[in-house]
């Protein structure tokens, strides 16, 4: 039987030794993931009114989180996303050479601060549903680098076949503000880190448009072709977790372009045989929404499945406290300093016969469990913020200062514990644990 | 074969590098054909937010100065300095100048890459004052004011003949975004 050109599915890409396509799998429609849902209001009033009516008490958060402003204008992401969209230079660039095509790309994004930057070769199932959000639909907040006509009435194949890569340039957050992980410290090192993303991968959408170039945003699932081109391994944390910075890389949307490259391959950093051993961020998880189980099956792809409705859930009651947890992103073992005992280490995993790495993985657990502890609890100082500070109290965060604060800031916190809102304990109304 | 010599990096490899690149003058020095592909523009004429209507509890001026330095620093600043100003100018005692280092000159190098350091400093200037906005306190961006000037006000080096900056860091391979007027609290170097 023939076949019409470019209706053809391509055989399922292969993503690594973490995640396998085991089936056929359904393009992600963007109305269905969570925040878009959540705009809509389906999941309940407290996170609608967490998500949309909600300004932050914390003024850093105010110009850095999506949705907790007072003014809206003072967010810099919303300017950068909301920008119009240049036009594709005429004159293009001959590319005689993907290979330096793809050399210049990279050096150009680490140029502009990109810490991370991979090229993936697009797959059908990479891509989401072609429906895009309506204009007045709350998505376009999430959403909004896409373009409402992009698929011109393309199937996910043909778009594959006209825009045959996909750019994932990305930025790590920063190691010892992740530390104050639950605390406004940790959600600043989050959020400039990934406003500065959003800034590049603009400049990167319209610097492939200035070469002559479709670029294109909000069509491609970011995991995946993060998968693809080997930023990292899917942890069980539903993190990527790349060889470098662990699980404290952003991975926000990616550009889909025509530009002639040469994509990379799936990597190996040992992470799939460590998830199988490890569970620090399943038993660290405040809602217990992390699986302690095995992989499960879900639209076709096998891999650990969190439960995000209920990672979601709790934001609302501790918006006091922190607007991103980011728990299991700080005490996932991978995410450690980038210095060069930790590039042995992963040196060493990777490098092993898989037959004996389970064993190599239960040495460095322990390890890690001795020098780092189960629980991260460090106590962080930055600005004006201190998470030694015991949630509800008051106090002077400047060391050594003398200065006269009256009974406001009476209390002067001692020791090296932070506190980070809310223990484990307190959660366990969210979801029991089914380990 | 190049030597991959892991952290210990060679000066001189980087250039050599980029001069490899075939790509690299396009990236660098040609402006785009359509001002809506540079991020500059939109950042530059974004309107000013609102100032919090509640003030941020807030330390002595110098540990404030301290905590806007380290603010901008985060943020991606090399250099930082606070000027006193005149106080002719309009309510607001203090300007903030922040310095990014930049190997091209965005003044002569107009393509997206060489204008780099200019969106760099925008992303420190832009976020800095909306923080400041947001603890209470009227900052805006000047970008009349000479930020060489106020730089060496700021001690962070000398100008030189041209009326460049020259410091002690980066020579004068520096580029000093738009000037952030406040009335923070603070305290001049």
């Amino acid at each position: 039987m023939a076949v019409t050109p470019g209706t053809e599915t391509p055989p399922p890409p292969y993503l690594g030794r973490s995640v396998r396509i085991v089936g056929p799998v359904a393009n992600v429609d963007m109305n269905q993931t969570p925040h878009p849902r959540n705009s809509r209001g389906e999941l309940g009033k407290a996170l609608f009114n967490w998500y949309r009516n909600t300004i932050s008490r914390d003024p850093l958060t105010r110009v850095s989180a999506p949705n907790h402003f007072a003014d809206q204008r003072n967010f810099l992401a919303s300017v950068v996303n909301q920008a119009p969209k240049g036009k594709i230079n005429s004159r293009q660039i001959p590319v005689s050479d993907p290979a330096a095509m793809t050399r210049h790309i990279k050096a150009a994004a680490h140029h502009m601060g990109a810490d991370v930057v991979t090229v993936a070769r697009a797959h059908p199932s990479f891509l989401y549903a072609a429906a895009a959000p309506p204009k007045d639909s709350a998505a376009r907040d999430v959403y909004q680098n896409r373009s409402g006509d992009v698929y011109q009435g393309r199937t996910p194949e043909q778009m594959v076949q006209r825009y045959p890569y996909i750019i994932v340039a990305t930025t790590a957050w920063d190691y010892d503000k992740l530390q104050a992980h639950r605390h406004y410290i940790g959600d600043a090192a989050y959020h400039v880190s990934q406003m500065k993303a959003q800034m590049i991968l603009k400049a990167l959408e319209g610097y492939i448009k200035e070469l002559g170039y479709a670029a294109l945003r909000g069509v491609s699932n970011p995991q995946a072709a993060g998968l693809a081109s080997g930023v990292g391994e899917l942890g069980r944390n539903g993190l990527l977790i790349h060889r470098k910075f662990g699980a404290r890389i952003h991975m926000p949307d990616p550009i889909m372009t025509d530009l002639p490259l040469v994509p990379d391959q799936p990597v190996d950093n040992g992470v799939e045989d460590f998830c199988k051993v490890c569970r620090k961020c399943a038993i660290n998880c405040p809602t217990n929404s992390v699986p302690f189980g095995d992989k499960v099956v879900f639209n076709g792809v096998e891999k650990y499945k969190i439960n995000w409705l209920t990672c979601y859930k709790v934001r609302p009651y501790m918006d006091a406290h922190w607007g991103s947890c980011l728990t299991c992103a700080t005490v996932c073992p991978f995410t450690k300093p980038n210095v060069w005992w930790r590039s042995l280490t992963v040196w060493a995993l990777s490098t092993c016969p898989i037959p004996a790495r389970p064993v190599l993985v239960r040495a460095l657990k322990a390890i890690d469990d001795r020098f780092w502890g189960a629980t991260r609890q460090t106590r962080v100082r930055w600005l004006g913020y201190d998470s030694g500070i015991k949630p509800g109290e008051q106090a002077c965060t400047v060391a050594g200062c003398t200065a006269a604060h009256g009974t406001a800031h009476a209390a002067s916190p001692v020791g090296n514990v932070g506190y980070y809102a809310p223990l484990k304990e307190n959660t366990n109304r969210f979801v029991k644990r089914d380990a | 074969m190049a030597l991959r010599s892991g952290w210990l990096k060679a000066p001189w490899r980087r250039t050599a590098r980029q001069s490899d690149d075939p790509y690299w003058s396009f990236f660098i020095n040609t402006p785009p054909a359509d001002r809506a592909n540079s991020l500059l523009d939109v950042i530059r004429n974004a309107p000013e937010g609102n100032v919090f209507p509640t003030k941020a509890d807030l330390h002595t001026p110098e540990v404030t100065a301290s905590h806007v330095k380290e603010m901008a620093r985060y943020l991606g600043a090399d250099l930082v300095g606070i000027a006193k100003l005149d106080p002719d100018d309009a309510g607001h005692p203090f300007a903030i100048v922040c310095g990014v280092r930049a190997d091209h000159d965005p003044r002569q190098a107009p393509g997206i890459g060489g204008q780099v350091p200019a969106q760099n400093g925008l992303f420190v200037t832009f976020v800095l004052s909306a923080w400041i906005r947001e603890l209470g306190y009227r900052a805006s961006l000047a970008a009349s004011l000479d930020a060489a000037r106020l730089a060496a006000a700021a001690k962070l080096g000398t100008l030189d003949r041209a009326g460049k900056l020259v410091t002690a860091e980066f020579g004068a391979r520096v580029h000093f975004a738009d000037v952030i007027l406040t009335d923070l609290p603070l305290a001049a170097a």
